[in-house]
C-alpha cells in the first residue's frame, strides 16, 4: 500500500468529513436547544445548493454566493419556525418531528417546481479548480478548500458560541429556557434565530457541496441519514462532537468503502447503532 | 280494458317513434370518438423524476400529432399519466386504478425495474398490454416474460453488448468495472464481465457503490491503483452524473477512458465539458441521421424547447409502433388482437429498422455506442455516433442473456 | 348523541361489509388496501399509543411479513392463513432481538435505535439478492386459497373479506390487549415508568412484549399486501413508509386504535385523488399534514371524541 494511497483516503475522509460537519452541526444545534429533531434539515442543504447554483449565474462569484446563500436559507428556515414551529414546542416531540416531514415535502416539491428535474452544475473559482501534487498524489484543489472550509466554520461556530453574549444567551435557553425568560430574554427570538442559523450552516454546506455533486433533487433526503448519524455519535447538542462525529463517519465511508465495499450501505448503520446502545449521548454529549 | 289498451298503444307508438327518431342520435354518439386510453404509471417526483417526465413528453407530442391526423382507427389517443413516486407500490396501485376505473387497456411509461414487474407481473390478471420504453431488466423478457408484456427499447444486455462489441475492437485491454449495487448495476457489470473477458481482454477490478453515493473518492482510488485503461460504469442518472464530476475533479478522465452503460442528455447537461470524450451506449442518440429522425428532432425541439434525451426518441418510437399496430390490428379494445397483430411485425422507427420477437416480445433494434462531443450547433455536448450495430447482432438469443 | 354515535358506527360497519355490492371495481381495490395499511397503523399506535416509545422502524416488520408470506406463497403454496401466520411469526420473531436491544434505551435514543436496525434490515434484504429478489424484488405472488383444496380468495370480493376479517379481529384484540391488566401495567409504564420500577416490575420485559406484538401484527400486514399486490420489494421496509405509518397515526389519533385505521385512510386516500389531479400533490399533501399537527393534535379521531365528550349533558 504506498503511501500515496494513504495521503490521499486521509485527505478524502477529511474532505467527506468536512462536508458532513456544515450538514449535521446544524441538526446537533437544533436539537441540543430545541429539542427538535429536524428531518426538513437536509432539504435546508439542498435549498443552499440550488440558490447558491442561482446566485453564481447571476453574480458569477463563488465567494459572493457563499455570503449571499446561507442568510437567504437561513431567513427562510426562520419564516418557517416562526409560523409553524413555534406553536407546538409545548407538545411532546414526536409532532415536532412530524410537522418538519410535512414541511420537507413542502419544500422539496417547491423546489422541483421552481427548478425542474435537471441537475444544476456550479464551477468553483477557477484558483481551485484543477488538481494539486500531494504526496505523489494527484489531489483536487476544490476538496482542500471544503477541509478548510469546514474548519473555519467549526471555529467560529465555537467562538460564537463560547465567547459572546449571544452565544452565552443561546447555551443558557439550552440549559433552561424558563428561567432565562423569567430574566427578560427573549427565548421566542433565541429558539427562532438557532433554527435560522441553523438552515443557514446546512444551505452554507449545500452550496459548498455543489461543485463536487452538483445540485440535485434528493441530495437532502440523501444525506440526512448521514447527519443523523453524524449526530447519534458525535452527540446531540454538542459542536465538538459533530466534528469528532463527521471524523469518524466520514472515515467509515470513505475506508469502508475502499475495503470492505460490500459491506458500505451497512456501516453507518451498524455505527450508530452500536454507539445508541453502549453509549447513546454519543462522544461529547450529555448523559441525560 | 280497452282503455288500458288504447293507453298502452298508444304509449307503444310514441315508444317506436321516439327510438326510431332518436336511434341515429344514439348510434353517432356511440360512433363518434371514443378515445383510446393510454395509461402511464410513471415516477413524475421523486428521484426519477426526469425519466417519467421523459416519457410524459413524448407522449405529448405524439398525442398532438397524431390526433391532428384524425387518432387511430378515427378515435383520437387519451393519455392518463398518473404519479408513482418510483415506489413499485404505488406504481401497482395507480396502474390498477388505471385499468379498474379509467378501462385503460395499454399501460407504458414505468420508470423503475422494480416498478415495471411489479405491474408486468398483474398484466395476464388483467389482461392488459405493458409496453416498456424506459425498463432494461433482462428477467422482463426471460424469467417474468409473458405474452402481455412488449418491450420496444433496448434492453440493459442489448446496451452492455453494443459496448462490450465496441471495446472488444478497441486496442484497450484493461478495464475497470464500476456498476451500482442494485440489479441493473450488478447484471450490467455481470453481462459486461462475461463479453470482455470471452473477447480475451481482462477485467482488472470491479467494485459496486452503494445507489445514492455522493462521494466517489475511494472508488475513483481504486480505479487509478488498478491501472486500468478505461473504467466501464454501469451507474443511474444522478450517480453518474455525480462521478463524471468527481472523476474529472481529480484528472482521473486524463488517464482512463471511461465508458458507460447508457449517456444520457441529463449527464451531459449536468456535467458540461468534462464529460468531452467519454463513450457509452446510447439507447436513442438524437443525433442519428436519418431524414425521419432529425424531422422528428425538429418537432420535438419545437414543442419542448429541447432536444430529445434517450427515452424521450424510445417512447416516441413505441407509441408511434403501437398505433400502427392497433391499426393493422383494427381494433383497440380486443387486446389479444393487438398482440397478435403486434408478434413478428416491423416498424421502421427513428434509429432504424425494428422488429418485434414473437418469442420473447423484444424489439430487436439497432445498438449505438456513442461518444460525448462539443458541437457549436447545441447548448450542450452531443452523443456523437461513433458505431451503430445491426439488431441481430445486440440483441440476445430468445428467452436468454446469452449472445450468439 | 351517544346513541346516534352508536348507530352510525354500527351503520359504517354494515357499508363496509356490503361494500363488495356497492362499490365498484376499483373503489374495492382501493379499500382492501386502505385496510391493511391501516392495520399498519393499528400497529404502530400499540407502541405509541400505550407505551409512549416512537418508532422510526416500524415498516421494517410490514416489509419482512411482506417476504414471508411472498416466499410461503411461492415456494410451496400454502393456503393464505398459513402465509398469513408466517409473516406475522417471521416479524415478531426477527422484532425479539431488536427490541430487546432498543428497550433498553427509551425516547429519542430509542426512536434512533430502531431506524438503525431497521436500515440494517433493508440493507440487508436489498443485497441478499437470491432469497429477496434484491431491488427488484419478488414478484408474481399468487392468492391461495382459504385452505387445502379450499375456496380461493383470488376474487377480489373475498380478498377483501379476509382482509376485513382479519383487521377486524386484530382491533378487537388489541382492545381487549390494551383493557387487560397486562395492558394497564403497559398504560402505567408510560406514565411514570420509574414508580413502575420502584414498584419491583421490570418495564422493559412489558416493552418489549408490546414491541413484538405490534411488530407480529405489522408483519401480518405486510402478509396480506403481498398477495393483493403480487409483490414484496425493499421499499416496503424503507424509513419513508415507517414516516408514513407514524403520520397516518397522528392524523387518526394517538392511542385510539382505530383513530391510525381512518389516518391510513385519510392519508392514502388524500395523496391518491391529489396526485391525480396535480404533479405537485406533496405540497399539498405536506401542507394538510402541517395544519393537522398545529390545529388537531388529537387527530381525527382523538378531535372528535373530545367533541362527543363535551357535548355529553351533565
Amino acid at each position: 500500500m504506498s503511501s500515496s494511497i494513504l495521503v490521499e483516503q486521509l485527505f478524502d475522509a477529511a474532505a467527506l468529513a468536512a462536508l458532513l460537519f456544515l450538514v449535521s452541526v446544524g441538526l446537533s444545534l437544533v436539537f441540543g436547544i430545541l429539542r427538535v429533531v429536524n428531518f426538513a434539515h437536509g432539504i435546508f442543504y439542498m435549498l443552499g445548493a440550488y440558490v447558491g447554483s442561482t446566485l453564481v449565474r447571476l453574480t458569477g462569484s463563488f465567494w459572493l454566493t457563499l455570503i449571499l446563500a446561507p442568510p437567504i436559507v437561513g431567513l427562510i428556515g426562520a419564516a418557517l419556525e416562526s409560523s409553524t414551529l413555534r406553536f407546538i414546542y409545548r407538545r411532546p416531540p414526536i409532532y415536532q418531528l412530524l410537522l418538519t416531514f410535512g414541511l420537507a415535502m413542502i419544500l422539496e416539491e417547491s423546489v422541483r417546481v421552481l427548478y425542474g428535474v435537471t441537475a444544476r452544475s456550479v464551477d468553483p473559482p477557477v484558483f481551485f479548480q484543477g488538481t494539486v501534487e500531494l504526496a505523489g498524489a494527484v489531489y483536487p484543489r476544490y476538496r482542500l478548500f471544503l477541509i478548510a472550509a469546514g474548519s473555519a466554520v467549526g471555529l467560529a461556530l465555537w467562538l460564537f458560541l463560547t465567547r459572546t453574549r449571544a452565544g452565552l444567551l443561546v447555551r443558557a435557553v439550552a440549559q433552561n429556557s424558563e428561567m432565562v425568560g423569567c430574566l427578560g430574554g427573549d427565548v421566542r427570538r433565541v429558539r427562532t434565530g438557532v433554527f435560522g442559523l441553523a438552515c443557514a450552516l446546512a444551505a452554507f454546506g449545500g452550496a459548498c457541496a455543489a461543485p463536487m455533486t452538483t445540485a440535485y433533487l434528493g441530495m437532502g433526503i440523501n444525506v440526512i441519514v448521514d447527519a443523523f448519524v453524524v449526530v447519534v455519535v458525535g452527540g446531540l447538542g454538542s459542536i465538538v462532537g459533530s466534528m469528532v462525529g463527521s471524523l469518524i463517519v466520514g472515515a467509515a465511508q470513505t475506508w469502508g468503502g475502499f475495503y470492505i465495499s460490500e459491506a458500505a450501505m451497512a456501516i453507518m448503520y451498524a455505527v450508530m447503532g452500536a454507539i445508541l446502545l453502549f453509549r447513546p449521548w454519543g462522544l461529547f454529549g450529555e448523559e441525560e | 280494458m280497452s282503455t288500458t289498451r288504447r293507453e298502452f298503444l298508444t304509449v307503444a307508438a310514441a315508444g317506436g317513434i321516439g327510438v326510431t327518431l332518436g336511434a341515429p342520435v344514439f348510434l353517432r354518439r356511440a360512433a363518434a370518438a371514443e378515445p383510446i386510453k393510454i395509461g402511464l404509471p410513471s415516477a413524475l417526483s421523486g428521484s426519477n423524476a426526469q425519466y417519467g417526465t421523459q416519457a410524459k413528453r413524448a407522449c405529448e407530442l405524439f398525442g398532438k400529432e397524431i390526433n391532428a391526423r384524425g387518432g387511430v382507427l378515427g378515435r383520437p389517443l387519451q393519455f392518463i399519466y398518473e404519479d408513482t413516486g418510483g415506489d413499485p407500490a404505488t406504481a401497482v396501485r395507480k396502474a390498477q386504478k388505471l385499468v379498474e376505473k379509467d378501462d385503460v387497456k395499454f399501460l407504458t411509461g414505468t420508470v423503475l425495474s422494480s416498478e415495471a414487474l411489479a405491474v408486468s407481473a398483474k398484466c395476464p390478471e388483467w389482461k392488459v398490454i405493458l409496453m416498456s420504453t424506459i425498463n432494461g431488466a433482462g428477467q422482463l423478457t426471460t424469467t417474468a416474460w409473458h405474452r402481455y408484456f412488449f418491450r420496444v427499447n433496448t434492453s440493459g444486455p442489448m446496451g452492455a453488448r453494443a459496448v462490450s462489441l465496441y471495446l472488444a475492437e478497441s486496442p484497450m485491454k484493461r478495464f475497470f468495472a464500476l456498476g451500482s449495487d442494485y440489479a441493473w448495476g450488478r447484471d450490467s457489470v455481470g453481462s459486461f464481465d462475461k463479453q470482455i473477458t470471452a473477447a480475451k481482454k481482462d477485467v482488472v477490478g470491479k467494485d459496486y457503490p452503494p445507489v445514492g453515493t455522493k462521494d466517489f473518492a475511494s472508488y475513483i482510488a481504486k480505479i487509478r491503483q488498478s491501472r486500468a485503461e478505461a473504467c466501464y460504469m454501469a451507474l443511474p442518472g444522478q450517480d453518474a452524473t455525480i462521478f463524471f464530476k468527481q472523476a474529472s475533479q481529480f484528472g482521473l478522465t486524463r488517464e482512463v477512458k471511461l465508458v458507460t452503460e447508457i449517456l444520457e442528455l441529463e449527464n451531459l447537461k449536468a456535467v458540461g465539458e468534462a464529460m468531452t470524450g467519454t463513450i457509452g451506449s446510447s439507447r436513442y442518440p438524437f443525433t442519428v441521421d436519418t431524414p425521419k429522425n432529425r424531422d422528428f428532432v425538429k418537432r420535438f425541439h419545437a414543442m419542448h424547447g429541447i432536444y430529445p434525451d434517450m427515452f424521450d426518441g424510445e417512447t416516441y418510437e413505441g407509441l408511434e409502433w403501437l398505433a400502427q399496430t392497433i391499426q393493422k390490428a383494427g381494433t383497440a379494445d380486443d387486446v389479444e388482437k393487438v398482440i397478435e397483430a403486434w408478434e413478428d411485425s416491423t416498424y421502421e422507427g427513428l434509429e432504424g429498422p425494428f422488429f418485434m420477437r414473437k418469442c420473447d416480445h423484444q424489439a430487436v433494434q439497432p445498438g449505438f455506442v456513442v461518444e460525448a462531443a462539443k458541437d457549436p450547433k447545441y447548448p450542450h455536448l452531443i452523443p456523437k455516433i461513433l458505431a451503430t450495430y445491426p439488431g441481430d447482432k445486440v440483441t440476445p438469443k430468445c428467452r436468454t442473456e446469452d449472445f450468439a | 348523541m351517544r346513541r346516534a354515535c352508536v348507530v352510525l358506527l354500527w351503520l359504517i360497519c354494515g357499508l363496509l361489509v356490503a361494500a363488495p355490492w356497492l362499490c365498484a371495481r376499483h373503489q374495492l381495490s382501493i379499500l382492501t388496501e386502505l385496510f391493511i395499511f391501516g392495520l399498519l397503523a393499528l400497529s404502530l399506535d400499540l407502541i405509541m399509543g400505550y407505551t409512549g416509545m416512537v418508532s422510526f422502524g416500524h415498516a421494517a416488520y410490514f416489509g419482512l411479513g411482506a417476504y414471508a408470506g411472498a416466499l410461503t406463497l411461492l415456494t410451496w403454496q400454502l393456503p393464505i392463513p398459513l402465509a398469513l401466520a408466517s409473516g406475522a411469526v417471521c416479524a415478531a420473531a426477527i422484532a425479539w432481538p431488536i427490541g430487546y436491544l432498543s428497550t433498553r434505551r427509551t425516547g429519542i435514543y430509542f426512536a434512533m435505535l430502531t431506524l438503525a436496525f431497521a436500515q440494517l434490515l433493508y440493507t440487508i434484504a436489498y443485497k441478499w439478492r437470491s432469497l429477496t429478489g434484491g431491488s427488484d424484488g419478488i414478484t408474481g405472488v399468487p392468492k391461495s386459497a382459504l385452505w387445502w383444496a379450499g375456496p380461493s380468495l383470488g376474487t377480489p370480493r373475498a380478498y377483501y373479506f379476509l382482509v376485513l376479517v382479519t383487521v377486524a379481529v386484530a382491533l378487537l384484540a388489541c382492545w381487549a390487549l390494551v383493557r387487560s391488566p397486562f395492558g394497564r401495567a403497559v398504560v402505567a409504564i408510560r406514565e411514570n415508568e420509574r414508580k413502575f420500577a420502584a414498584l419491583g416490575r421490570d418495564p422493559a420485559r412489558f416493552k418489549l412484549i408490546v414491541f413484538v406484538i405490534a411488530a407480529g401484527f405489522a408483519g401480518l400486514a405486510g402478509a396480506l399486501f403481498a398477495p393483493f399486490r403480487g409483490f414484496a420489494s425493499p421499499e416496503l421496509m424503507f424509513w419513508v413508509l415507517s414516516g408514513q405509518a407514524l403520520m397516518m397515526v397522528i392524523v387518526g389519533g394517538i392511542g385510539t386504535l382505530v383513530g391510525p385505521v381512518v389516518g391510513a385512510m385519510v392519508f392514502i386516500l388524500v395523496q391518491e385523488i391529489l396526485s391525480s389531479y396535480t404533479e405537485h400533490w406533496m405540497i399539498f399533501t405536506g401542507g394538510i399534514f402541517v395544519l393537522m399537527v398545529i390545529f388537531l393534535p388529537g387527530g381525527i379521531v382523538g378531535t372528535a371524541r373530545r367533541w362527543l365528550e363535551l357535548e355529553r349533558p351533565g
